[in-house]
């Protein structure tokens, strides 16, 4: 079927190329043939570095590199970028999506939960989905979407009522919708889902509803429940006494940042968010695992292999919801399976992938709740730094010295790149009762000083050592995700609208452009018909950059 | 919708004004606020920091993803009506979601209560100075208006003061006059500057980003500059309004007080 539905195009083709030749027309303006689109294989999706021109996941690969192979675009040409063409989305919100590409194909999520099919060298589209939502729906932080996975011919999609949902990749209709939990209790789906095998895993939001997270895997043909690994312990495991009483049945815990995957370990990695209530610790004394946490899983079991705690009993809202970014690199003289992870706790983190121990620690952005972390990694805190009923103040701010908003990791360069927040934040603590469905944060937070006071940067830090290669100020700051290509350029952007490109080994800015609202998603980078581009959400449009031809 | 639903409809409607339909929140649009005590102020706030906070900050000062509700000027309503529906039922294709769900009226005409004890257009205070006095000082010896405008006129190197006392208490005002360095909005800094050509320019800091900043100096000339092509960049976040404290006495300060906190677009 396939064949002759090729066959069929090139037969249209061959005639429109012969008449523009004929009249002498520029060639841009031949019709060419529709974008191929291949199934989706494990297969590819394992050996995705070996295709550049697709972005088949989240974070571009299972390492969660977000590094394109690409470098049409580089630092000696980054300069002539021009914009290639711009898709609006309709919901006014400030779009969090990263598009997936395939073979010509691009998939690019819009809130509250609908995807779009476009033809990835113009923005035009083949088909949108709209998911229905109940009208009186309760969840944090706005109306998100980061994005969808594919496998074979099918997109999969966590939405903000808790489902998960199939769509056939060609047309946008629906193969199966499970409920993954019942979201009248606070849960959400946020991020995008992670496919390892026949599996789809996916985590839940909910921090601030007082749930009990968990990280879900699905068979990728029926939509049945494969396993649930919950991210707080039961009672009949040891670790749920690091909970007092019954806090840990409301504890939070939520995983709503895609998880990574390593093939050679056959691991996945996943964070997790805040214990809850957020702010108010004192009903929930003990470490409160495994908030806070990374969590290594088997993805054909569900059984957690290892984890590591950055901050035991957190209550300052830092999650640990990072993307976990793996690579294999020098540690002390030896080859590593390394995991670096910036977290929303201002310190950067270095572990190895197969144990979870502890490598290294260092404050990557403005910190002044710990001095420093022992021998394990945990945190040796300062006193007095909780919230306080009149208020304590602390760096970093509640939205931490990173958050969700994606890094990088260049193999080229071997550095971490991340967007650095040096904020401070008013702690308060208040009283709260857990009632099914509403929020249950126990405080909260005030910025003390105008948000003009303080500055993003994205740093560039050495996983070898923690320290900062270079840094780029950014006033007055930056919620954006970075990515890193073969080009050796950096691209990322400000809260104020501008779209950006660094210079990966130096940090000196290369180029920069006015896209008129809050650049809030990750850049991704992709390439059709021989030419690359570089594709960000900003605001509620979507923009794609390139060469000239 | 079909003519029988329609009718349905205009029925039910009628019914509810009738009622007064405060269950509904249909006739909210004509209700004053009947939740306003102290009492009700304080619910409010333990209402607010529990739903609200999370994206407007404790104190409502604004956040990542809310706005600043402590200024007096809401942007979806001026009413306590409109209030009342933004809090309970959101704004449309925005992050602003309602608490419709598990609400009572009374608990969102509370959090309505709280927003306006906080945002300077609660309920109007007594002052005692002398308005009129404080007039004359404003136009006179306090030299105001030669920074600030009012009415369509006065100097542009201060906030425009017209509607002042709809979003300042008269502590507020007070403090504004004595200690004006105590909290000042980054619009109000002040930018000393230095092109690579030698040219040093200083005034108000309009707008500031990574890659450029744009100032009105003191003879209201309005400068656009790329940072690149800046030697000095120096950032003064005082203010440029001197402190009353020696020049006027504590009752000329109270008068001024009573002037400012009568400019208001509402009734009196």
């Amino acid at each position: 079927m396939k064949r002759y539905v090729l066959f069929t195009l090139l037969l249209f083709a061959i005639p429109v190329s012969a008449a523009q030749q004929r009249s002498g027309e520029p060639a841009t303006q031949t019709i060419s043939p529709a974008p191929s689109f291949e199934p989706v294989t494990h297969e590819r999706l394992v050996n995705s570095d070996a295709e550049p021109e697709n972005w088949l996941m989240y974070s571009g690969n299972y390492f969660s590199q977000r590094y394109s192979g690409l470098d049409q675009i580089n630092r000696e040409n980054a300069g002539q970028l021009e914009m290639q063409w711009a898709f609006q989305l309709r919901a006014l919100d400030r779009a969090e999506t990263t598009p997936l590409v395939v073979d010509g194909v691009m998939y690019v999520t819009e809130a509250p939960s609908n995807v779009i099919a476009l033809d990835a060298r113009t923005g035009s589209q083949y088909w949108r989905y709209n998911h229905d939502l109940p009208d009186d729906l309760n969840y944090c932080c706005g109306r998100n979407n980061r994005g969808v996975a594919v496998l074979g011919d099918r997109l999969y999609m966590g939405t903000l009522d808790a489902h998960l949902v199939a769509l056939d990749a060609k047309t946008g209709d629906v193969i199966w919708d499970a409920e993954v939990a019942d979201e009248a209790t606070g849960y959400s789906i946020t991020g995008a889902p992670l496919l390892v095998g026949d599996k789809i895993l996916t985590g839940v939001a909910g921090g601030e509803f007082g749930i009990r997270g968990f990280v879900d895997a699905y068979d990728e043909a029926t939509g049945e429940l494969a396993w649930r690994l919950y991210t707080i312990p039961g009672p009949d495991h040891p670790d749920n006494a690091s909970w007092a009483g019954n806090s840990w049945r409301t504890g939070g815990s939520p995983s709503w940042v895609t998880g990574s995957y390593d093939p050679e370990l056959n691991l996945v990695y996943w964070g997790t968010g805040n214990p809850g209530p957020d702010w108010n610790g004192d009903v929930r004394m003990g470490d409160n695992l495994y908030s806070e946490s990374v969590l290594a899983i088997n993805p054909d079991t569900g059984e957690m292999v290892w984890y590591f705690q950055f901050t035991p009993h957190d209550v300052h809202d830092w999650d640990s919801t990072q993307i976990p970014i793996l690579a294999d690199s020098e540690f002390n003289g030896q080859q590593r399976k390394l995991m670096l992870w910036p977290n929303r706790n201002a310190f950067f983190y270095v572990l190895d992938r197969e144990t979870g121990e502890f490598l290294l620690g260092e404050p990557f952005a403005r910190m002044t709740w710990a001095e420093g972390l022992d021998q394990n990694g945990r945190p040796i805190r300062i006193p007095d730094t909780f919230p306080t009923v009149e208020g304590t103040t602390v760096s970093p701010a509640i939205g931490g010295g990173t958050n969700w908003f994606s890094p990088s990791y260049s193999p080229r360069t071997d550095l971490l790149y991340v967007n650095a927040h040096d904020g401070e934040t008013t702690y308060f603590i208040r009283d709260d009762e857990y009632v099914a469905g509403q929020r249950f944060t126990g405080g909260g937070g005030q910025t003390p000083l105008p948000q003009e006071s303080y500055v993003s940067a994205i740093r560039a830090l050495s996983p070898q050592t923690g320290e900062r290669v270079w840094e780029y100020l950014i006033q007055p700051r930056s919620t954006a995700g970075v990515l890193s290509t073969a080009g050796d350029v950096v691209f990322s952007g400000t809260i104020d609208g501008f779209f950006f490109a660094l210079d990966a080994e130096t940090g000196e800015e290369l180029w920069h452009i006015n896209v008129g609202s809050r650049v809030h998603a990750a850049p991704m980078s992709y390439m059709v018909d021989g030419k690359q581009y570089v594709a960000i959400a900003a605001g509620n449009v979507l923009y794609t950059f390139g060469i000239r031809d | 919708m079909s003519l029988k639903n329609l009718h349905f409809g205009a029925i039910w409607l009628l019914v509810a004004g009738l009622t007064g339909g405060l269950e509904t929140g249909l006739s909210a649009q004509e209700q004053a606020n009947p939740f306003t005590t102290g009492l009700d102020v304080r619910t409010g706030q333990r209402l607010f920091d529990r739903h609200c906070s999370v994206c407007h900050s404790v104190g409502a000062t604004g956040g990542d993803n809310g706005p600043d509700l402590t200024t007096g000027e809401f942007r979806h309503a001026s009413t306590d009506a409109g209030l009342f529906n933004v809090i309970s039922d959101g704004v449309p294709d925005t992050p602003m979601i309602g608490i419709n769900r598990n609400r009572t009226d009374q608990t969102v005409w509370q959090i309505v209560a709280y927003l306006r004890s906080i945002s300077g257009g609660g309920g109007r205070v007594a002052v005692t100075g002398d308005p009129t006095t404080g007039e004359r000082l404003y136009r006179g010896r306090g030299n105001c208006s030669s920074c600030h405008w009012l009415d369509g006129e006065g100097g542009r190197q201060g906030p425009d003061l017209t509607t002042i006392g709809d979003r300042r208490s008269p502590e507020e005002l007070l403090s504004d006059l004595v200690d004006p360095d105590e909290r000042v909005q980054p619009r109000w800094w002040t930018m000393r500057l230095t092109h690579v050509d030698g040219t040093r320019v200083e005034g108000l800091r309009m707008n500031e980003g990574t890659y450029s900043v744009r100032i009105l100096d003191s003879e209201d000339n309005l400068w656009s500059f790329l940072k690149r092509d800046l030697s000095e960049n120096e950032r003064i976040e005082t203010s440029s309004m001197p402190s009353y404290t020696g020049t006027l006495t504590g009752g000329e300060l109270e008068d001024l007080v009573a002037y400012l906190y009568g400019l208001s677009r509402r009734d009196p």
